[in-house]
């Protein structure tokens, strides 16, 4: 304080009585309690909001464990599942949940939807939390709280996240061809994604339905698919159709390497000697 | 030539304004048609507009250099350059700001950085940094207002506030060093933690963005106030200050051009996917002349050279040359970063070596809105010089607003 006295002792122009007796008016506290309040307007909002919303951790534990298996020896390439999802999920002719790609060599093809990474870049860098991780793996976008930032899409290593850069407006032309859309649109200017179709899974198992064996409980592509080369399935279930083909056949995920543990399994392009020969043993 | 002056600024001005206007035009499409007007795409989804908000928060970066050298390590003599450097520091977060706020999809919800915190990302810590940062840029500007004769004049109570919170500016020299810091190297990390893309997927990103912000921030600002005092009598310098300045500046290129190319050439021991190829497209493909001249060249080597050189540095407009460098090698480095790891798509077989390239070249819209931002930047710089004083190396600035009528004699 007797710094600011001498400082204006010396500064001529402030000579303003008023100006003076205000400048002296505004002691330390004020200020301090005034930054005080401004910071608890800040983050006061924020906590309340946490408090109201439970966390994600304090979700009951799901027994299930859900996987897709894609067998590229059955896949043609010929587009239903991608058809199916975009009726289904009401997803946009210009984007794709599920991608499909023609090996360089040709011959085989490479389906791609969100592989559900268990440790998903996706999730870790999303600086709002818009989507998540559930405990029976699957990874979900709320698109109420996404921003558009579109860093997901820069840490996706699949490339399995799709932006509404428009607004998708008007008839989806897959509609009713392929199905009846199972949820509401997304609006513009937020990323979505493949979801394994889970409000099929959900209501399934409500209804007392078992994902992967009942058709109404399982994703639409797998349902879709004309040569039954997607398979879904739980993982925490021997029994399970993915578990049993993961068994009989070798299989890989993509870019392994990286750790993000995918819960899309692929049974590449058996060799035909093996397959006579397996055959045979049949 | 004092003809000449008299029209220089209402020019300067009408060409500013025309420019922020069509920039608003601009953002006006963005905002009512929605991104689909950029040329991003699902794999090219950070462009041009992410890059100016990675330049110019690196380019403010001189605003908590130089407080830090005023109020933490006590070289007075450089707080009216840290005046300078603040100022310029301010504006170059509200431009970071306007060009997020155009680049997310849902510009109405950009609140739901601070309401729900993912702890985790990268950006969520950049945004709370800035946000914070910004408040406190905002503080060390306020005083700058107070003091100008003309606002002092009609409003002396609140001059007299805003003069007050001078009084905590060591404090927020703190504050601001703390928190330029977290944000300028996770920046970095943002892309740094991205395993997806390996070219950047390396932890020396986060020590590079900060070391080239510690080059380019205090450039900026020396460049800025040394253009200023060559155009207008109401900036006025002194060289003894900005040299030294401009000598760290020479001596901060040896060090972040050695960690450059030892982190550059560490890429290139081993064949791997995807940071391979990023190597190629920054040295021999499309990023090349942006590397090697805009980075290296003229970016690092030159300004280096010119500004270690006391003989060389003594030339005003090699000075300014360098410094002119210095500040376009920031954008080149931070354009080529973005880009870099966006312009290969990889194939997803793991037998399948060959990845793809594709490219991007922003719109007339996105340009036309990154223009305006610029814009924006320039007219507040200006309005600055001639309205706040802000260059003004011969007005004595401690804790008390002593010199208002010498400013005030000035500005008349």
């Amino acid at each position: 304080m007797d710094q600011q006295e001498t400082i204006l002792a010396d500064g001529a122009p402030l000579s303003d009585r008023k100006a003076t007796a205000q400048y002296n008016a505004l002691p330390r506290r004020d200020f301090l309690k005034l930054s005080l309040v401004g910071l608890a307007a800040t983050v006061a909002p924020a906590v309340v909001w946490k408090k109201s919303r439970p966390a994600e951790d304090e979700e009951v534990e799901s027994p299930h464990s859900w996987a897709m298996v894609i067998d590229q020896e059955k896949c043609v390439g010929c587009g239903h599942c991608t058809m199916a999802c975009r009726a289904r999920n009401d997803v946009s002719p210009d984007m794709a949940w599920n991608r499909i790609f023609e090996d360089e060599d040709g011959g085989s093809f490479l389906s791609i939807p969100c592989m559900h990474c268990e440790d998903a870049p996706c999730v870790h860098v999303c600086p709002v939390g818009a989507t998540f991780h559930r405990s029976d793996g699957i990874i979900m976008m709320d698109y109420d709280r996404c921003i558009g930032c579109r860093y997901c899409e820069m840490a996706c290593p699949y490339s399995a996240r799709v932006f509404n850069w428009e607004a998708f407006t008007g008839p989806n032309p897959a509609v009713p061809t392929w199905g009846m859309p199972d949820v509401p649109r997304r609006p513009r200017g937020v990323v979505e994604k493949c979801s394994f179709c889970v409000e099929r899974i959900d209501r399934g198992l409500q209804n007392g339905l078992m994902p992967g064996e009942d058709q109404a409980a399982t994703p639409a592509c797998v349902v879709a698919c004309p040569t039954g080369a997607r398979l879904f399935g739980d993982l925490n279930d021997p029994e399970s159709q993915v578990n049993k083909a993961l068994a009989r056949y070798p299989s890989f995920r993509l870019r392994e390497s990286l750790g993000t543990g995918p819960r899309v399994y692929y049974l590449p392009p058996r060799d035909r000697d093996k397959k006579n020969e397996e055959e045979a043993c049949s | 030539m004092k003809r000449l002056g008299n029209y220089l600024f209402p020019t300067w001005i009408i060409i500013l304004v025309v420019f922020l206007v069509s920039g608003l035009g601009a953002a006006g499409i963005v905002f009512s048609r929605g991104l689909i007007v950029t040329n991003l795409s699902d794999l090219v989804p950070w462009g041009l507009w992410i890059t100016i908000d990675l330049s110019a928060v690196g380019l403010g970066a001189g605003a908590f250099l130089l407080s830090a050298a005023v109020y933490l390590l006590g070289i007075k003599r450089l707080a009216p350059v840290a005046r300078t450097a603040v100022f310029i520091g301010f504006i170059a977060y509200t431009m970071a700001c306007m060009t997020l706020l155009l680049d997310i999809g849902r510009p109405d919800r950009f609140w739901h950085a601070v309401a729900f915190w993912n702890i985790h990302s990268p950006l969520w810590e950049v945004t709370m940094c800035v946000t914070i940062y910004l408040t406190v840029l905002s503080l060390e500007v306020l005083p700058l207002l107070g003091r100008a004769p003309w606002f002092s004049r009609r409003l002396p109570a609140v001059a007299a506030h805003l003069q007050h919170i001078h009084h905590y500016a060591p404090l927020l020299a703190v504050v601001g060093l703390v928190l330029s810091l977290l944000h300028q190297s996770s920046l970095g990390a943002t892309y740094a933690v991205l395993k997806a893309r390996p070219i950047v997927y390396r932890p020396s990103l986060a020590v590079l963005f900060i070391a080239s912000a510690f080059v380019a921030g205090p450039a900026l600002t020396v460049l800025a106030s040394k253009v200023s005092a060559l155009i207008t009598p109401r900036a006025r310098v002194k060289d003894a200050l900005l040299d030294p300045i401009s000598r760290f500046v020479g001596w901060a290129l040896v060090a972040y051009v050695y960690l450059r190319f030892w982190d550059m050439l560490a890429m290139s021991y081993t064949y791997e996917p995807g940071r391979s190829e990023g190597l190629r497209v920054l040295t021999t493909g499309v990023l090349s002349f942006n590397f090697w001249i805009g980075e290296v060249l003229l970016g690092a080597i030159v300004p280096m050279i010119i500004l270690l050189s006391s003989r060389l540095r003594r030339q005003p407009h090699l000075h300014l040359l360098a410094l002119i460098c210095i500040v376009g090698g920031l954008v080149a480095y931070r354009w080529d970063t973005n880009l870099v790891s966006q312009l290969v798509v990889f194939n997803y077989l793991p037998q399948d070596l060959a990845p793809r390239y594709t490219g991007y070249v922003p719109s007339l819209v996105e340009t036309l809105a990154g223009a305006g931002v610029v814009a924006y930047g320039f007219l507040m710089f200006t309005l600055g010089v001639r309205y706040l004083n802000i260059v003004d190396h011969h007005e004595s600035v401690g804790h008390a607003p002593q010199s208002t009528t010498l400013a005030a004699g000035a500005a008349d």
